[in-house]
């Protein structure tokens, strides 16, 4: 592996922990979509820095980028806080209008130059190690990696300063408001490193990864855990390796770097989707399923609790009576044998003292809500868990 | 701190392959398909040459891929065409000094006042030269200046070559001059969708109107779609061009504007702009393109 290869991996697990700190906020605050309008937003002040310097590389263009990027979130905010409108439809109404002052700018006065967004700001990841920082004649490494590195320093350094202030204000906006601070002044300073994340990630890797690594980590992220430490953790574990992986991807297939990683997150964000231990859709399926077998299995001990000749309690008749199809009744007599509910004599069925005491207990759970009964079966049982 | 360590081993088997070429041959690195043909032309087998962009590419909207990367950390001399044609690209290759490689700018060995400016500002200029031969052939001449410098040893192949494709220019620039010349004046307009073809209307003489501006990002106005089809049908223009770099959407609206006003145009074709033709075929080379397109043009324009 070359330098230059060590170096954009370097580079982006960067900016991928750049930005899934920022990230994480956004999505909690279903502020996500705030980067990509940003990512638009910048271009008037791409254009008036153009007409200032008529130059397309001079640094002030980026530095005016990042301002339109904080106007835009001002603006979001804004019109969000009238409260006629919800985030995603301010953030919806400020970016197309910035940007289609850009459009028009270049239109009216510029029709000739080759200014946009592309040519000017959005950098690529695959060619970050051969623009480098030279200092005093030596070589201290590819520009990006100190202007993302920069970055992250600070973004790291607000949260642990903040991180108590960030909480409350992004989970309880009253409780903030009455502890006395702002929830204004965190949301400003939230939506400010946000937009000079994304601005300066922008310059090092190119737009949709830097969305990609604002959104997908953080959403993943989410679906594994409601604690906000652990979520910080794991959206940047996934950007890290996401970034890492999709690098190593890229190399194989000889692909765009930028499109590889998007991919992997995509995918990182999907198998989340699918296998998380709590929300993921195979969970989401097995308990359903498990519930239906536990209610089956009530309905046959109820069943049982209330009749006591013996035909009604013969293995056969549970078929024909309780109406089930086979495969059915055998799951939950299986169920209900493992856990000691009931014994099979003669294929005549009768409850157990635990099989009694269970039923009673979740009949009276259904009639009176009352949780303090069931405490000690939420473990065993999906169908006491909410 | 376990993490760290598990994704730095992890990188660390992976790191399979570092794949320079060690053939003692130059490593020549290119960027649009017209570069990559001119360098292959001069350096033939003496040199090794990767080009960056393929057929099709629109230079202005290149990605690059991670193979880029080995390519450009390997490579002794890049050749681009500069003025901003590559978009960023050429900002990387300019901020790439001290890292012991020549990047040569072909566009901007010529002398600014031959370039064609932009009407508002005036450092910026049009980068697409190219259609000039006589352009062409200065950027032979560089390359095979630079390509003698950094390899005196293959010096004589290389100005071996040069002539040999001069002679092969010259012979182009014959045949276009040839074809041009049955066009009467009046008839040569050429409307295409984006301005990449002044150079060659320059030097040959035909009005060019580009129906959006240089930048791809803008798309055309409906104004300028009106207006280019009044146009059309007041000098009797018979037909207008898609090129194989730019989608043809636009183009084909103003065919449909010019038809809501009870005229006709006809597509005449598509023309090689910003990307020649696939690499193997005719139209792959830079002579090929050229004959192609003047074909093109011409026989779609002149009245049978």
């Amino acid at each position: 592996m070359s330098n230059a290869q060590l170096e954009i991996q370097v580079i982006a697990s960067l900016v991928a922990i750049a930005c899934a700190i920022p990230g994480t906020f956004l999505v909690l605050r279903k502020m996500a979509m705030i980067s990509d309008a940003i990512s638009h937003s910048i271009l008037p002040g791409i254009v008036i820095g153009f007409f200032i310097t008529h130059d397309l590389n001079s640094p002030l263009l980026i530095l005016l980028a990042a301002l339109t990027g904080i106007i835009t979130v001002v603006l979001v905010e804004y019109i969000q806080k009238t409260g006629l409108v919800k985030e995603d439809t301010a953030i919806g109404l400020v970016f197309p209008a910035l940007f289609s002052i850009g459009v028009i700018l270049i239109a009216k006065n510029a029709n000739d130059v080759h200014l946009d967004v592309d040519a000017v700001l959005l950098g690529e990841l695959a060619f970050a190690p051969f623009d480098r920082l030279i200092i005093g004649g030596t070589d201290v490494g590819p520009k990006s990696l100190w202007v993302v590195g920069t970055i992250l320093l600070v973004t790291v350094a607000l949260l642990f300063t903040f991180y108590k202030e960030l909480k409350v204000s992004t989970f309880d906006k009253g409780l903030a408001a009455s502890l006395g601070f702002s929830p204004a002044i965190i949301h400003y300073g939230l939506m400010s490193v946000s937009s000079v994340t994304t601005v300066g990630a922008f310059d090092a890797v190119g737009a949709i990864l830097v969305v990609a690594l604002m959104i997908a980590p953080a959403a993943s992220a989410y679906l594994i855990t409601k604690d906000l430490k652990k979520m910080l953790i794991l959206a940047i574990t996934f950007g890290v390796f996401s970034a890492i992986f999709g690098y190593w991807v890229a190399h194989w297939l000889d692909a765009s770097i930028s499109g590889s990683i998007t991919t992997i997150l995509g995918l990182v964000f999907l198998a989340v989707y699918l296998f998380a231990p709590e929300k993921g859709i195979i969970a989401v399926l097995y308990r359903e399923k498990q519930q239906r077998t536990e209610v089956s299995l009530l309905t046959f001990l109820l069943h049982l609790k209330n009749h006591d000749d013996l035909s009604e309690r013969h293995v056969k008749h549970l078929n024909e009576h309780i109406n089930w199809q086979k495969v059915r009744s055998k799951t939950v007599l299986d169920l209900a044998q493992k856990n000691n509910m009931i014994t099979i004599k003669n294929n005549i069925v009768s409850l157990t003292q635990k099989g009694d005491e269970f039923t009673s207990k979740a009949i009276d759970y259904i009639i009176t809500n009352e949780d303090a009964q069931i405490e000690d079966m939420k473990d065993d049982f999906f169908l006491f868990r909410g | 701190m376990r993490k760290i360590i598990f994704l730095l081993s992890f990188i660390a088997t992976l790191s399979c392959k570092n794949e320079a070429k060690t053939n003692g041959k130059l490593n020549v690195v290119t960027t649009t398909t017209m570069i990559t043909d001119l360098v292959k032309n001069i350096g033939g087998d003496a040199i090794n040459i990767e080009g960056l962009m393929g057929s099709g590419v629109d230079p202005h909207l290149y990605k690059a891929s991670e193979g880029d990367v080995t390519k450009l950390v390997n490579a002794d001399v890049i050749f681009y065409n500069g003025l901003h044609l590559e978009g960023k690209l050429v900002d990387v290759f300019e901020k790439m000094e001290g890292q012991n490689k020549t990047q040569v700018a072909l566009a901007e060995t010529i002398d600014k006042g031959q370039l064609i400016g932009s009407e508002y500002f005036a450092s910026n200029y049009d980068p697409h030269v190219w259609f000039n031969v006589d352009f062409f052939k200065l950027f032979a001449r560089k390359v095979t200046q630079v390509l003698s410098e950094k390899d005196p040893e293959n010096a004589k192949t290389y100005i071996q070559n040069e002539e040999k494709y001069f002679e092969e220019l010259d012979a182009l620039k014959k045949d276009i001059q040839g074809v041009v010349d049955v066009l009467p004046k009046e008839e040569r307009i050429l409307i295409t969708a984006h301005d990449a073809f002044n150079y060659f209307g320059e030097a040959y003489d035909f009005k060019v109107v580009g129906l959006q501006g240089l930048s791809t990002a803008t798309e055309a106005g409906v104004q300028d779609v009106q207006k280019l089809a009044t146009f059309i049908i007041e000098h009797n223009v018979k037909a207008i061009f898609v090129e194989s770099s730019v989608p043809k959407r636009t183009i084909e609206a103003l065919q449909q504007a010019v038809k809501s006003k009870d005229h006709d145009v006809k597509i005449g074709g598509t023309l090689y702009s910003d990307a020649l033709g696939d690499a193997g075929t005719i139209e792959g080379t830079y002579v090929g393109m050229y004959r192609y397109n003047i074909k093109t043009i011409v026989s779609a324009l002149i009245n049978e």
